[in-house]
């Protein structure tokens, strides 16, 4: 079997071209724009799992660490100068607060190494004092940055849906995040260690996107896979 | 003998009676202030023996308040037991005051059994936990002189009698004088299981009673001049010949080990009813009330057959049975003995049972079974070593009740057999845990559940923290199921995905939830007795409509929970091995087994034949471990690990209960041949090592595993104060926590509760660890030009069944490729891994 799907190491043909620019996408689900040196991530949902506590469910309180662990890395091997984090970076405001003392560090230093831009979402609404700056979008260019999807946007790029992509082919099936694009909009996958996924297929993304133009690349274990949209079953 | 009270002797007498034996044997051991074990078949009249010592005690010496406490697994079971107790009590014309408490009890009674209870309450292991849960348990509990646990063999192998025994620990510090008489069908170690029950009494004598067995049950094979199939689970080949033997008898149960086969088996006895024979279907999956009724009318005698599963398992009275039909592989020959027992409660008459396998490979299997009983051989499972979850559970129970020194309630958690070996250490942990979640990173101290007060008792944080452990109490988690709702079809225009479903149909049930999701829109599968093609999820709800195909694409078939006892699996391994006993073989398999004789080997007793050989464009290599599909899916898994280290390039694997087959690309043979590859190496038992442990972390046996544990120890709840959570509805999936403490707490006290239940359970670690030290050095290699004979039925499974491994991976790598190839202009040529 002829393993055709892209490796880390050789990135130039796993670009998504996207409204005339060059984008890197990252198996962890980040993706890098080099001509900017901007990296771009959607709902970090950090501090989910520890929200739950306060109603009696004591879950790991390791989603935070680890989804920051991941991003660290992600600057680190992109060399990014600016983040910025696509709306949902909160899974409630109260997380803004409630994180514990070594996240607060992590986190202080992240935002320490790079321009960071926070834009708002659904789940952390609020403006907060993390460093950086926080918006409820930015225009960039011939490029939109928000949270959520709107269908006629010409060169959006958002989070908020949690895209997965499920393929079945030769009897088998899988089902993974995915980035999505259709040229005129562009999903990332969550970012977040703790989040969930929905299929591109299902209801959420009725009459989003031109399903004759989609461009679907699924995150493998350590790869990514742009597959053939015709591979594409709901569930 | 000893002498009986006089209204129990005159009433013995009335019936023109004698009491039994082994009845006389209990009392005399509660006269003897023992507590007793009494091993005893079926319709022996085990319950009147349970409860003769009361009957007796309670008219000699006459008390109010709670004498004796009865728990068994089934609470359907406790009703009928109480009725059966309550006719003799009242034609003795004794003043003994006999309740039932289940889930079903009116609360206004619930509440008042507890200030004013009965002296013989029937219940359950979950409502005992509940009962001992209120500060005020010992008022209740103080008097108490028996307990009768009933169909302990059935408590006893799960996390529900690991419950039981810690609770059975509480009651025994409450009433200290307590003595305990339980009840077992025959079991291979009684010897345990009377330990289990002396444990919590270190003062007190068991006595290991046996009841006299009942006659030889009368087995057979079904004699069926049709082809026996080389692979697959329907029987359907068979079913002509079920249908006669149905209609010579007057009632038949027949037992089949999945829903699905329960639903495929009736379908087809339906297609060959000509006479119109009443002929129902049972299984966990229908409707309370739909189940009741074919109880109900089996009881009554107006059923010729049933097609049932496990649920069917424990011992109510049915009625008059006069045959038990095995349909498909029997996979232990105790719980052979005891679905064969259903039939004929007459002691002195022999039970009537037949096998019917349904391929190849359970027609051994069903040979060895019948040697097994005919010899009186047992293979039931010992009663399982206690889980941390449940631990977890009965803990903040027990601080709902009270609050407790730790090295009290450590001490008294000793009394519980499950837990006699628990070490202060991992006590500490689970307390730890129950209190702030156990995590090295001390994150929850403000939301702590169990709070240390100075004296250094520990109690619960606030009240509403006893509510919703009420709420959670038990150790049986379901599967997530999803409702199965019949719907028009939506047509299949090419590329309509996203177009509405049909509305509103009725719904037919209800299905595991992991099994909808492995398919994909189209497929088609039976369900409910018909034939229906998915359509899709809608919400919480899976639709579908009806199928014209006669042939259902997707075997819902998952080869049943029960994996191939290994005794059973001796048992097979000796007749293969042995032409000598290949005399009472159907020819068809005597030839088939012959033919694998000529063409490569037979597998030996004590060895492990591995085959290879090519086939296609790809190479195989097939083992016969004999030791059941989850061993082998582990050792599966494990093997293709290895060689891909091996540069042999394995594609996929397949499992079965008997055999294991691994494809790939390498010349296998030759890798073996040249020694670039050896099996002693690819076998060493050291794949339980590190390879296990780099496997478990993407293992989504363990995601399921884990499941379970988070949701009996309380991590997850069930229920919260006035929701119910199911399935896909909960807020955070299991997985991802698991994810998340897998990767930053890998030695946390609930990943070792989920490793300790994975070995035992869906990984069976445990039995593969056993195979691979029984076969070193043992390994017989057996280089092929084509498949041999054995090798047909698991080949045949490959496409039928899921494929494991780097599978899950490739197939997004295929769908990758086959993008490039269209870009590039190349005609897609697919077809890997598998045929």
């Amino acid at each position: 079997m002829a393993l055709a799907a892209t490796r880390p190491d050789d990135e130039e043909s796993s670009m998504l071209r996207f409204t005339g620019q060059n984008f890197q996408p990252l198996s962890s689900g980040a993706l890098y724009w080099p001509a900017e040196r901007t990296l771009l991530v959607a709902d970090l949902h950090l501090e989910k799992l520890s929200s739950y506590a306060a109603r009696g469910q004591l879950l790991p309180p390791y989603d935070t660490g680890l989804t920051l662990a991941r991003l660290a890395g992600d600057m680190l091997r992109t060399g990014a100068e600016t983040v910025i984090a696509l709306g949902d970076s909160f899974h409630r405001d109260e997380g803004t607060a409630s994180l514990i003392a070594a996240d607060r560090k992590a986190l202080e230093a992240l935002t320490g190494r790079a321009r960071w831009i926070w834009l708002s979402g659904n789940h952390d609404p609020a403006p907060h004092e993390l460093g950086g700056e926080c918006l409820s979008h930015l225009a960039f260019g011939d490029l939109m940055f928000s949270h959520e999807p709107r269908h006629g946007q010409v060169g959006l790029v958002a989070g908020h849906l949690h895209p997965s992509a499920r393929v079945y082919i030769n009897g088998r099936s899988v089902r993974r995040p995915c980035f999505v694009h259709d040229r005129r909009i562009m999903l990332l996958p969550a970012y977040g260690a703790s989040t969930g996924t929905l299929n591109i297929l299902g209801p959420a993304f009725i009459g989003l996107f031109h399903f004759g133009q989609l461009e679907v690349t699924m995150l493998g274990r350590d790869r990514l896979y742009p597959v053939s949209p015709k591979r594409l079953v709901g569930g | 003998m000893p002498d009986l009270h006089p209204l129990i002797a005159d009433w013995f007498a009335s019936k023109g009676w004698a009491p039994r034996t082994h009845q006389l044997d209990v009392l005399a051991s509660w006269r003897r202030d023992a507590s007793a074990l009494l091993i005893a078949p079926t319709g022996a009249g085990k319950t009147l023996a349970g409860f003769l010592p009361t009957l007796d005690d309670l008219l000699n010496h006459p008390m109010e308040g709670l004498h004796t406490l009865y728990i068994s697994p089934l609470k359907a079971l406790a009703v009928d037991v109480a009725r059966n107790l309550t006719t003799p009590i009242t034609e003795m014309g004794a003043k003994i005051k006999v309740e039932t408490r289940t889930g079903d009890t009116p609360v206004h009674r619930r509440a008042r059994q507890r200030y004013d209870p009965p002296n013989i309450l029937m219940t359950t292991p979950e409502q005992l936990a509940l009962l001992l849960s209120h500060g005020d348990a010992d008022r209740m509990f103080g008097s108490l002189r028996r307990i009768v646990l009933d169909e302990l063999h059935a408590l006893a192998t799960n996390k529900r009698g690991e419950l039981l025994s810690l609770g059975i620990a509480r009651l025994a510090k409450m009433a200290p004088n307590l003595r305990i008489t339980a009840l077992s069908a025959t079991v291979a170690r009684p010897d345990l299981l009377r330990d289990w029950i002396a444990q919590p009494l270190p003062n007190a004598t068991t006595a290991l009673l046996m009841g006299q067995g009942g006659a030889q049950p009368e087995l057979s094979i079904i004699a069926s001049e049709e082809h026996v199939p080389w692979a697959g689970h329907s029987s359907a080949y068979a079913v002509p010949d079920i249908y006669k033997i149905i209609r010579d008898h007057r009632t038949t149960l027949l037992f089949v080990n999945t829903r699905s086969q329960a639903e495929l088996l009736f379908q087809l006895l339906w297609a060959h009813n000509e006479d119109g024979l009443a002929i129902a279907l049972h299984h966990g999956s229908l409707s309370v009330e739909q189940r009741r009724k074919v109880e109900s009318a089996m009881a009554s005698g107006m059923l010729q057959a049933v097609v049932a599963t496990s649920t069917l398992d424990l011992g109510i009275d049915w009625g008059d049975v006069d045959l038990v039909v095995q349909v498909g592989a029997p996979k232990g020959a105790s719980r052979m003995l005891q679905r064969i027992g259903r039939a004929n409660h007459r002691l002195d008459e022999p039970s009537k049972g037949m096998f019917v396998p349904s391929n190849r490979f359970e027609v051994l299997e069903c040979e060895a079974a019948l040697e097994a009983v005919k010899a009186g051989y047992q293979d039931s499972e010992p009663p399982v070593e206690g889980g941390y979850d449940v631990l977890a559970q009965h803990l903040l129970g027990m601080a709902c009740a009270n609050p407790f020194q730790a090295a009290d309630l450590y001490a008294e958690f000793q009394l519980a057999w499950p837990y006699r070996n628990l070490t202060r250490e991992k006590f500490d942990r689970v307390l730890d845990f129950v209190a702030t979640g156990g995590y090295a990173l001390r994150a929850y101290e403000k939301y702590a559940k169990l709070r240390q007060m100075p004296n250094g008792e520990w109690r619960i944080a606030h009240p509403g923290i006893a509510q919703q452990y009420r709420l959670n109490v038990g150790t049986i988690v379901e599967d997530p199921v999803v409702k199965v709702r019949l719907v028009r079809a939506r047509g299949n225009k090419q590329g309509q995905t996203t177009g509405p479903i049909g509305r509103g149909g009725r719904v037919l049930g209800e299905i595991e939830e992991y099994f909808i999701d492995q398919l994909v829109k189209g497929d088609t599968f039976v369900f409910g007795a018909e034939i229906v093609a998915y359509e899709g999820m809608v919400e919480t709800e899976a639709y579908v409509s009806r199928s014209f195909s006669d042939k259902p694409k997707i075997p819902s078939f998952m080869g049943g929970k029960f994996p191939l006892s290994t005794f059973l699996a001796d048992g097979v391994r000796r007749l293969i091995s042995t032409p000598d006993n290949w005399g009472a073989l159907p020819d068809q398999v005597r030839d088939w087994l012959a033919l694998q004789h000529e063409q490569s080997l037979l597998p030996g007793r004590n060895n492990l034949l591995v085959e290879t050989f090519p086939r296609g464009a790809q190479n195989y290599l097939v083992c016969y471990p004999f030791e059941g599909r989850l061993a082998h899916q582990t050792l599966g898994m494990l093997l293709t690990r290895r060689l891909e280290r091996a540069r042999a390039r394995p594609l996929g694997f397949v499992a079965s209960d008997y055999s294991l087959a691994i494809w790939g690309l390498g010349d296998f043979s030759a890798l073996i041949r040249t020694g670039r590859l050896s099996l002693d190496d690819l076998f060493d038992e050291d794949m339980l090592g590190d390879d296990l442990e780099s496997w478990l972390d993407e293992s989504a046996l363990m995601r399921r595993t884990f499941r379970n544990v988070a949701i009996v120890s309380g991590l997850i709840e069930r229920r919260h104060p006035g929701q119910e959570k199911t399935g896909r509805q909960m807020t955070v999936s299991s997985d991802v926590i698991y994810d998340v403490l897998y990767q930053h707490e890998p030695d946390h006290i609930l990943i070792e509760a989920t490793r300790h239940d994975a070995a035992r359970g869906l990984l069976d670690i445990e039995r593969l660890g056993d195979c691979l030290r029984r076969i070193r050095k043992h390994i017989v290699h057996k280089p092929l030009d084509r498949i041999s004979p054995l090798a047909v039925p698991v080949l045949i499974d490959i496409g039928k069944v899921s494929v494991f491994g780097e599978a899950r991976e490739s197939a997004m790598a295929d769908a990758a490729d086959e993008l490039i190839r269209e870009a590039t202009g190349v005609p897609a040529q697919l077809g890997t891994g598998g045929d």
